[in-house]
């Protein structure tokens, strides 16, 4: 495997201008659709199959009254250990020797599996082809020796990319700096490979908690379960089938063997 | 913010069909293997019912896709660890056990009948995963309904249980079968499936704390609590302790355990739709 390629994506630099989501759209090709009212600048409410890239707007209220802004340009985490990838029963979906995870679009047979085991809600169904669609890591650019789209376009460097290698110690002295500036919240999302789902490979800073950005705070590979319910599974067929062997148990041995 | 995947009915007849296919075959195949002559009635049904339900389910699954052919991408990958590609695989192999379970069910041949019982008996413990996986499917996903109970697969085999049971009686009773002790004993087999799928979701329940909401309280509180639990579970059960030697109340009995075992799928699958 080629070394890990990332993307950071600093929050504290973002200035809601939306050009990553605009780049995105124009280079993987991705169409219109029908704009959604969310209370705030945010459009979309959340990803779609047209939408990879996401500016989200997030407004909090502060103790004087006055609104508190939050951006932050989400997309796709590419995690480590991929809920998409693992429930995918094609193999349409795969890991890339980057790292980052992709959807081959000829495998995916739009069984929309994925779609539920994806921690962030990211996957989705494209109604057209019939098959599931996210982030592609801009698999195509990547391949030909260039960054992502979103991350190109960035005119502050809220997204970086990167090697992972690079990009964590550099996200990890940016945290530092915010801290000694006054942002006592100030953290990374996604960073350590010990950390949830094996770290992300797009990977955040976030200027408050991850909950107010519509992130959970511990995302789990939903496959965790499939060992303990397997189990107890097996259980319930033993409990099943020693009831149905004692009901139709022949008294006094088996009487006639002539079926 | 999660996505649902927009399953919708065809999924939840596919459970509920999948479940009384496992369901029907390894109750026949314990029939066969530890019951006896008079039994041949529960044994042959629940092989033949198994095999064109099995077919129903692949159906189901494949316009699920949209474009059929695209189910021949699920047999280009085996993931062990991954509910649906082992279930993809398991159909098939399911479907193979159903066909020769089915096809020897009509020999008289001593040898045939041997051969049938070693085989379905290796062929019960794909009964039992046609049953349960599905649950297990739901359970390794993100949303906390379908996740956090750890009971789904174990519930969803005792329900197919119950279904199986209750559709052999069913043909038993239609067929003018029931009065042999065959339909008894499949009764019997079908009250304690009933009473341990209520003792499971009751557990189930339980675990799933304040995400059993959907079920318990949400949109789907009637069904639930009236569809399944009393008139799926509760009065079934009642009927056959009461009912005695009234058949035709054993098999309204089975008619209701079959609705209950509908509802259960539906409302589990809906909730997320």
């Amino acid at each position: 495997m080629a070394r890990t390629l990332a993307m950071f994506t600093d929050t504290s630099l973002c200035i809601g201008c939306r050009a990553c989501q605009v780049a995105c759209k124009q280079w993987n090709e991705l169409p219109m659709e029908q704009p959604e009212w969310t209370g705030t600048y945010q459009n979309q409410r959340h990803f779609t199959d047209k939408t990879y890239r996401l500016v989200r707007f997030v407004e909090q209220p502060k103790p004087n009254g006055d609104l508190a802004w939050f951006l932050m340009s989400d997309v796709c985490k590419h995690c480590a250990q991929a809920g998409c990838l693992d429930a995918c029963p094609t193999g349409a979906i795969y890991r890339t020797e980057f790292g980052t995870v992709n959807i081959n679009q000829d495998v995916c047979n739009g069984c929309r599996y994925c779609i539920s085991s994806c921690p962030f809600g990211v996957v989705a169904f494209n109604h057209d082809t019939g098959r599931a669609s996210k982030c592609t890591f801009c698999n195509d650019r990547i391949h030909n020796g260039l960054g992502p789209a979103c991350a190109k376009t960035c005119p502050t460097e809220s997204i970086q990319f990167g090697f992972r290698d690079e990009l964590v110690p550099k996200a990890q002295r940016r945290v530092e700096t915010l801290k000694g500036l006054g942002f006592a919240n100030a953290q990374l999302y996604g960073d350590d490979p010990k950390g949830p789902l094996g770290g992300l490979n797009a990977f955040f800073l976030l200027l408050d908690k991850p909950g107010i950005y519509d992130l959970p705070d511990k995302p789990l590979l939903p496959q965790r379960n499939v060992f303990v319910d397997s189990l107890l599974s097996i259980g319930s067929a033993l409990v099943v089938g020693v009831g149905a062997m004692i009901a139709f148990r022949e008294r006094g041995g088996r009487g006639d063997d002539h079926a | 913010m999660l996505k649902t995947p927009d399953w919708h009915m065809l999924i939840v007849w596919y459970f509920f069909v999948g479940g009384i296919a496992g369901g029907a075959y390894f109750t026949a195949a314990i029939a066969d293997n530890f019951g006896g002559a008079r039994d041949r009635g529960v044994v042959r049904l629940g092989y033949l019912l198994a095999l064109p339900l099995i077919a129903v389910c692949g159906i189901l699954l494949i316009l699920d896709l949209g474009v059929p052919s695209r189910f021949l991408n699920m047999l280009g990958a085996f993931k062990f660890w991954d509910p649906m590609s082992i279930g993809a695989w398991m159909l098939g192999v399911f479907g193979l056990f159903a066909f020769v379970s089915a096809a020897l069910s009509f020999s008289a041949s001593e040898a045939t009948i041997a051969f049938r019982r070693r085989f379905s008996l290796v062929g019960t413990i794909t009964g039992f995963f046609l049953a349960s996986y599905t649950g297990v499917l739901l359970s390794a996903t993100a949303l906390p309904f379908w996740s956090d109970g750890r009971l789904m697969g174990a519930l969803f085999l005792a329900s197919g249980a119950s279904t199986g049971m209750a559709a052999i009686s069913l043909l038993l009773f239609l067929s003018g079968e029931s009065a042999g002790e065959g339909f008894k004993k499949v009764k019997h087999a079908d009250r304690f499936a009933m009473v341990f799928e209520l003792i499971l979701l009751a557990v189930f329940l339980a675990l799933l704390g304040s995400a059993a909401a959907p079920l318990t309280s949400g949109q789907f509180a009637p069904l639930f609590w009236g569809g399944l639990v009393v008139a799926g579970l509760l009065v079934p059960l009642v009927l056959d302790l009461t009912g005695g030697r009234v058949r035709a109340l054993g098999a309204l009995s089975a008619v209701l355990v079959l609705f209950g075992g509908f509802i259960l799928r539906y409302v589990i699958v809906m909730t997320h739709a």
